[in-house]
């Protein structure tokens, strides 16, 4: 009797073993009502599919400045006076609790929606919670960041350590149990490299890090979302641009509808109009938002490094000065032109580095492989049609993560975080 | 007889965990009603594989829009974008923490009824520039909120003319002005108030002078007394506007906010 249910357990663990592979979400069960990838991440979830969460004035929550590179208040411009120093947001609990640190995706600050709706899910879930802007972003960039040229992911790694470290020593009085560390997007491949930084300086010997949506191949990320502004959009012609095309559809949904009333249901109901948004016209609008970021990353690094390419070093700016003529020549500066133009060169120059495919090796999770495959303190949740991913990169995370990777065949990128089958998932990943 | 149990509840889990990673990738193509998705092996579904692109990937849409967008008449630039950094120090400075020290001292019960009880006084503006504008659907309605809202919700602490399915619709003398053609004018950034035009401008002092000789529930000519009303009046409407500075989060704010400023005013008018 004994040894063949001996028998029957080791029959089980060797199926178990072979089943070992990702967690994929079937859609049937999932129930994640967007199945266009685009509009989720546009819309991301219904609201009333939403975990409830506590309200802003329920959180013990204060935003904190750090002072990380002093010499830049005297060489930024007047203007930049704003992101001089480094600010954060800490949501503190009363008692003892472990901490997440939060990070924010391409171009995000601390504050962004994502990060602000992370906050409350862990907060809830009794955790201290500090949120972080993303490497990318304009104040991270200025007050921060070493070489103000984001995108070598190792660097921004360890800009982001100083600032978690330095997070720490202002709030060294705050009870914390351990520390656990999650980002989206952009922030969750930070995080990776965040966390194989760790394992060697050994400042917060992170309990558990989650991926939430990272990019796989970053230069297969951008090149698509550099892309996405290339669609054939219907409606656009000599004189409509793509803008006044959108702001042609919205005016004619309220006046159909006979008010204005921005709320969170706006963007399901607008779908539902006869102005909905075709999937180029959307695929346009997210690649538009990326450019934006695009523009102030390129912006940013120029004028800090005094490159000279869209800004002359040394001209002259007060609070007075216009920066539209700036405005204008970053715009036409998308990931690919940033990347060319700026990190490339840099990085030669400080690595003695070679071809792109180099450096996109060295800055995607490629280059973290063997770490991830063998720590199973890092998982990661994707989606089967985000936008930042390319033939493969799905493969690739499979192979490396196992059972580790949550495949969930909807929520396009990053729509589906808000979904409470996701927050669950996410805080039970946390709970361990 | 602990370690058999043991095993069959490992047996038992394993086959949880079998069934829970089950996963027929089939039914995400049928669920998708709309297009046919190619799903490769690994699972992945490709979204850019349906969209339409020019072929030379080399369209210059985004640029064109946006250069196009930038361009909104600001004779008075540099002075705008002075007065756009002041107002962002005495934001962080002096309104936010006054809205936070209100926010905590006073409950939120409070709050709710201190902004009803003004949005109910600016629904005399409204009314009478919605009459001005010859809407007469949007006049009755702003009239029966006027009246429910100052009788059934004594004196406008409530709001029951929302949940009665009349909600608010804000009206100014900015927006009439556009109803009739007057152009925005050169942009303006007024300080504390914010991003405006001088056609804006215009419709708020109208607007403001209106509201005083109307002198409605009493409140304007109270307020000449007792300027705290006025204070009260500042950090409400502060509280209740959710912009922030620096929350963009660009070096290229000033001109965002104008373009969006711009944008939205033209929507109200059109609506």
């Amino acid at each position: 009797m004994l040894r063949s249910l001996r028998l029957a357990a080791l029959l089980g663990g060797l199926l178990l073993a072979a089943a070992a592979s990702a967690r994929d979400i079937d859609a049937a069960s999932y129930g994640y009502p967007l199945t266009n990838p685009f509009e989720a991440t546009i819309a991301t979830t219904p609201p009333e599919q939403r975990p409830t969460l506590p309200s802003d004035d329920d959180i013990d929550q204060a935003d904190y400045s750090l002072t990380l590179r002093p010499e830049r208040e005297f060489t930024l411009p007047d203007n930049f006076w704003s992101v001089k120093k480094l600010r954060y947001r800490l949501a503190k609990q009363d008692h003892e609790a472990p901490l997440i640190f939060l990070i924010a995706g391409t171009g995000a600050p601390y504050s962004s929606s994502i990060n602000e709706y992370l906050k409350k899910l862990f907060y809830q879930a009794g955790y201290h919670v500090v949120q972080l802007s993303s490497p990318t972003s304009w104040d991270f960039m200025s007050a921060a960041s070493r070489f103000a040229t984001p995108g070598v992911t190792s660097e921004d790694a360890k800009d982001l350590y100083r600032v978690m470290q330095a997070v720490r020593a202002q709030q060294a009085h705050l009870p914390v149990s351990e520390y656990y560390l999650t980002g989206y997007s952009l922030g969750a491949l930070d995080a990776a490299f965040v966390s194989k930084l760790d394992e060697t300086r050994k400042s917060f010997n992170f309990k558990r890090v989650l991926l939430l949506n990272p990019p796989v191949n970053l230069y297969t990320s951008i090149t698509n979302l550099d892309k996405l502004v290339q669609t054939r959009v219907k409606g656009i012609d000599r004189s409509t641009t793509f803008y006044e095309l959108m702001l042609e559809k919205l005016t004619r949904y309220f006046q159909d509808k006979g008010y204005i009333d921005l709320n969170e249901a706006l963007l399901y109901d607008f779908q539902k109009s006869r102005q909905h948004l075709s999937n180029e016209q959307m695929a346009m609008l997210i690649g538009t938002s990326f450019r934006f970021s695009a523009a102030d990353i390129a912006f940013t690094s120029d004028l800090i490094n005094r490159r000279g390419l869209i800004i002359p070093p040394k001209f002259p700016i007060t609070e007075g000065s216009s920066l539209e003529p700036f405005f204008k020549r970053a715009l036409q500066c998308d990931f690919d032109c940033y990347l060319t133009e700026q990190v490339i060169p840099m990085w030669r120059a400080r690595t003695d580095g070679n071809s792109l495919l180099q450096l996109v090796d060295q800055v995607s999770l490629y280059a973290l492989e063997d770490y991830l495959r063998a720590s199973p303190k890092i998982a990661v949740m994707h989606n089967a049609d985000d936008v930042i991913l390319g033939p493969g990169d799905i493969g690739f995370l499979r192979r490396v993560f196992g059972e580790r990777l949550t495949l969930y065949p909807h929520g396009g990128h990053c729509g589906n975080l808000n979904y409470r089958v996701n927050s669950d998932a996410m805080l039970e990943f946390f709970r361990g | 007889m602990v370690n058999r149990l043991l095993l069959v509840t490992a047996l038992l889990a394993s086959g949880c965990a079998l069934a829970e990673e089950v996963a027929p990738r089939a039914s995400v193509v049928e669920a998708d009603k709309t297009e046919t998705l190619t799903v490769e092996a690994d699972g992945f579904v490709d979204p850019l594989r349906e969209l339409k692109f020019n072929p030379g990937l080399d369209q210059r849409e985004f640029e064109r829009s946006t250069l196009a967008a930038l361009n909104i008449y600001d004779p008075l630039e540099s002075l705008n974008r002075r007065i756009y950094h002041f107002n962002y120090r005495f934001d962080q400075w002096v309104f936010l923490p006054v809205v936070d020290g209100y926010r905590y001292v006073t409950p939120g019960f409070v709050r709710t009824g201190v902004s009803n009880f003004f949005n109910n006084l600016g629904d005399v503006p409204n009314l009478f520039n919605s009459v001005l504008q010859l809407k007469p659907k949007r006049s009755a309605e702003i009239t029966a909120r006027l009246m429910f809202n100052t009788i059934i919700g004594v004196g406008g602490l409530w709001d029951p003319a929302t949940k009665m399915g009349l909600p608010r619709q804000s009206e100014d003398f900015g927006q009439t002005l556009g109803f009739y053609g007057v152009p925005d004018g050169p942009y303006l950034m007024l300080p504390i108030l914010g991003p405006s035009n001088l056609r804006d401008t215009t419709g708020l002092v109208v607007d403001y002078v209106g509201e005083k000789e109307i002198n409605y529930l009493n409140v304007p000519d109270t307020a000449s007394d007792h300027p705290e009303l006025t204070v009260l009046r500042a950090v409400d409407k502060r509280y209740t506007t959710n912009f922030r500075y620096g929350q963009t989060n660009s070096p290229f704010e000033y001109e965002k906010l104008r373009y969006v400023y711009t944008q939205a005013r033209k929507l109200q008018i059109a609506e």
